[in-house]
């Protein structure tokens, strides 16, 4: 148990110092290979000691795992995994066309690692303060490489990527510093006030109007790295100039570990304070990004960017699915979180792959596809299929779940929405539901008809002049293939562990 | 004894109210590296407070994170900002969004909203240092104003430090410091969040010819 956990944080730690020293391209990925595979094999040790014996601490009451922080653990290395695959080439022809020095590599690689390990910190961590630290830590890893490319539009992105990422997790650190002042008068052991596994047991005696204040900062701090409106206006800019493995890791991971940042903050809130009002901010910000996204689905013109808003649109639905909370809509959020890390990943490596052969992110310049790149058009086509939440994958049955959800149970505090002060206080229960619900399927139903009429055009036609035809196989493409397998079979029959882990990741969000 | 807390609770109110002042000195210079001075400034009242708080709580942890910010704020930080000041061609922030007296008035509306959402959960603090919470709200009001305020990069980056000071007197002044493992570790992403920041200052200039963040328009909608 121990040693699993120490695997897990040796594992990138000792990857990235390796990356540093050793200078053949071969071994820094079969480095970083092996690190993933190590991460990977220590996720399924802890997978089944929390499933047999449920939360566990280790290293002295600095790590705490539940199903829930495992879950997230199975994200990251399932995605850190389909990257790795995916780098071989993707960095090697960066190398061969010159793009990149191969001292650059090492950068890169050194970089990556501690990207993984600041994730794994973040979501392992039992103090919300040490968790603070990680996650600010992964905008300091990750700035440099969104901005690898180091042309002006890749400074701009991640000088706008840094500051406001940034600022946000500042005010974040303003949330965890107000967690803390009001554990102060419950716990005798101050060194504990900000474990979770201190505050957890005392949550229904802190106070409420401390609380309400500390959810809020942290709300709008992890809130801008997952991305949500109005917070997001880094988001496509980083996501369209970070290399493709990059914004895979960004857009399946770390997004989900913000979003984790908050959900751990939440379930504390929730003991002392009505359900009702952690739901509805995040209900509120989840159609934010929802409605927002859809319609800036609908106008794009950059590959890019249409799956940066797509990132956006989804997490607003899972971010909906845990405001209205109870065990449909947190299963469903849960469930649409792991859907669209493997789908957006699985898009950003076809989005690479266009981007290599056609040298452009515009999508009218992009045609014939299927003819140009057979397996890249069939990897695009099916994430684009499976992000438009068309059955038969996976996130088709979770946006349901979430959809049924919103329609029978409503936004919480709705009944008592006379002291809650939203605009729908003078709607009646029902008809605000079914009036959310039709908003919800609008949405979805937009952003769907964009994203699919944009990848359409982009796979069908002929190739101009001048792009080579074919596309040879390279292990680039293991990941997709296998991407693909998990997105529709997770539609179908979920296999009994991940099964398993998200009843009781929803068992532990859901409070009685 | 009592008349001593009351003393030192004066004493606390008195350092954090100086912080506060340096922040509307801040937001009303033009000249980058007098900004710079008087972020050392802050950050030098910042480690009295600290100290003031360890030395009337008797918890000698906060002698540590003082003498930290101390080594950090107080000399690392704006050494580094110098250096890149030096590097660039521009001493003085041309054009503001807000022009100063403005902003004055603005950081002084922030501070009334400060204290206006602090003040419920002013009564639950510590005695000694219950007022220092709804200050250090205030100066991470201000922080981000100066943020949007200002369009060169290293004064956006002064806001951000300047926001930084404020939590950091958050959780002195209203928490006596939180665990010493989460505090260094903020110390840690602070110092390289700077760092980071300089480099970037740097290769803005060189790819832009300039650190007007205006100029960063190439990406849009």
């Amino acid at each position: 148990m121990t040693i699993a956990v120490v695997v897990l944080l040796s594992a990138p730690l000792l990857a990235g110092g390796l990356s540093l020293v050793v200078h053949r391209s071969t071994w820094l990925h079969g480095i970083n290979l092996a690190s993933i595979g190590a991460l990977v094999t220590a996720e399924t040790v802890l997978t089944h000691t929390v499933l047999s014996d449920g939360p566990v601490t280790a290293l002295g009451e600095l790590v705490y795992l539940d199903a829930l922080s495992t879950f997230i653990l199975f994200i990251i290395g399932v995605v850190g995994l389909a990257c790795s695959f995916y780098m071989r080439s993707y960095m090697d022809e960066q190398v061969a066309r010159g793009v990149i020095a191969p001292s650059q590599l090492n950068q890169f690689f050194f970089l990556f690692h501690m990207f993984v390990l600041t994730m794994v910190i973040a979501t392992i961590a039992n103090s919300v303060g040490i968790q603070w630290v990680a996650i600010e830590a992964t905008t300091l890893a990750t700035t440099f490489l969104i901005a690898f490319w180091k042309r002006r539009e890749s400074l701009e992105a991640g000088w706008k990527y840094l500051i406001l990422c940034s600022v946000g997790i500042s005010l974040a650190l303003f949330g965890v510093v107000l967690l803390y002042y009001s554990s102060l008068h419950v716990l005798s052991d101050a060194s504990q006030g900000l474990n979770v596994t201190a505050l957890l047991p005392v949550a229904d005696r802190l106070n409420p109007q401390v609380l309400k204040l500390a959810f809020i900062f942290i709300l709008v701090g992890y809130g801008t790295k997952v991305g949500l409106v109005p917070m997001h206006s880094w988001l496509p800019d980083a996501y369209t100039e970070a290399p493709a493995p990059v914004v895979a890791m960004l857009a399946g991971v770390l997004e989900v570990v913000a979003a984790y940042a908050i959900l751990r903050v939440r379930v504390i809130v929730d003991h002392a304070v009505p359900f009702a009002f952690a739901g509805e901010l995040l209900t509120l910000l989840g159609f934010a990004s929802l409605v927002t996204a859809a319609f800036f689905i609908l106008t794009q013109h950059n590959y890019k960017r249409l799956f940066a808003y797509s990132s956006i649109e989804h997490m607003g639905v899972a971010m909906i699915g845990f405001g209205i909370g109870g065990p449909l809509g947190t299963f469903g959020g849960l469930f649409h979180l792991m859907n669209h890390a493997l789908a957006k990943s699985m898009a950003f490596f076809a989005a690479g792959n266009i981007h290599r052969r056609f040298h452009t992110v515009e999508i009218e310049h992009v045609q014939g596809l299927a003819m140009a790149q057979p397996w890249t058009a069939t990897a695009l086509l099916i994430s684009g299929l499976a992000l438009s939440a068309l059955p038969p994958f996976a996130a088709f049955p979770s946006e349901v779940q979430i959809l049924t959800a919103l329609a029978s149970q409503g936004v919480p505090g709705m009944e008592f929405a006379g002291t809650s002060g939203m605009v729908t206080v003078a709607l009646s229960d029902q008809f605000s539901r079914v009036a959310l619900a039709s908003v919800f399927l609008i949405a979805a139903v937009l952003s769907f008809g964009g994203l699919l009429y944009r990848i359409t055009g982009m796979v069908w036609g002929t190739p101009s002049e001048g792009i080579v035809r074919g596309e040879r196989w390279t292990l680039g493409h293991l990941p997709i293939i296998l991407l693909t397998i998990a997105l529709i079979g997770f539609s179908m029959f979920l296999p009994h562990p991940i099964k398993k882990l998200l009843e009781q990741a929803t068992s532990i969000l859901v409070i009685q | 004894m009592q008349g001593f807390s009351y003393i030192g609770s004066q004493l606390v109110d008195l350092c954090s109210a100086l912080l506060l002042l340096t922040c509307f000195a801040i937001v009303a210079q033009r000249r980058l590296s007098a900004c710079v001075d008087l972020f050392a400034l802050q950050s030098s009242f910042l480690v009295v407070t600290a100290a003031l708080v360890a030395y009337l709580t008797g918890n000698p942890h906060i002698y540590i994170a003082a003498g930290l910010t101390g080594a950090i704020k107080v000399i690392i930080i704006p050494r580094v900002l110098k250096k890149v000041i030096d590097h660039l061609n521009v001493k003085r922030e041309l054009v503001m969004h807000v022009n100063v007296p403005t902003g004055l008035l603005i950081c002084g509306g922030l501070v009334m909203l400060a204290f206006f959402i602090a003040q419920p959960i002013i009564p639950l603090g510590n005695l000694l240092t219950r007022d220092s919470l709804a200050i250090a709200l205030a100066i991470v009001l201000i922080g981000l104003f100066t943020m949007i305020a200002r369009q060169k990069a290293v004064s956006q980056l002064v806001g951000f430090l300047v926001l930084e000071n404020g939590l950091f007197l958050g959780a002195t002044a209203a928490t006596y410091g939180m665990p010493l493992v989460v505090e260094l570790g903020v110390f840690f992403d602070v110092l390289i969040a700077t760092l980071i920041a300089g480099i970037y200052t740097n290769r803005l200039q060189d790819a832009f010819d300039s650190v007007d963040t205006d100029r960063l328009t190439v990406l849009k909608e």
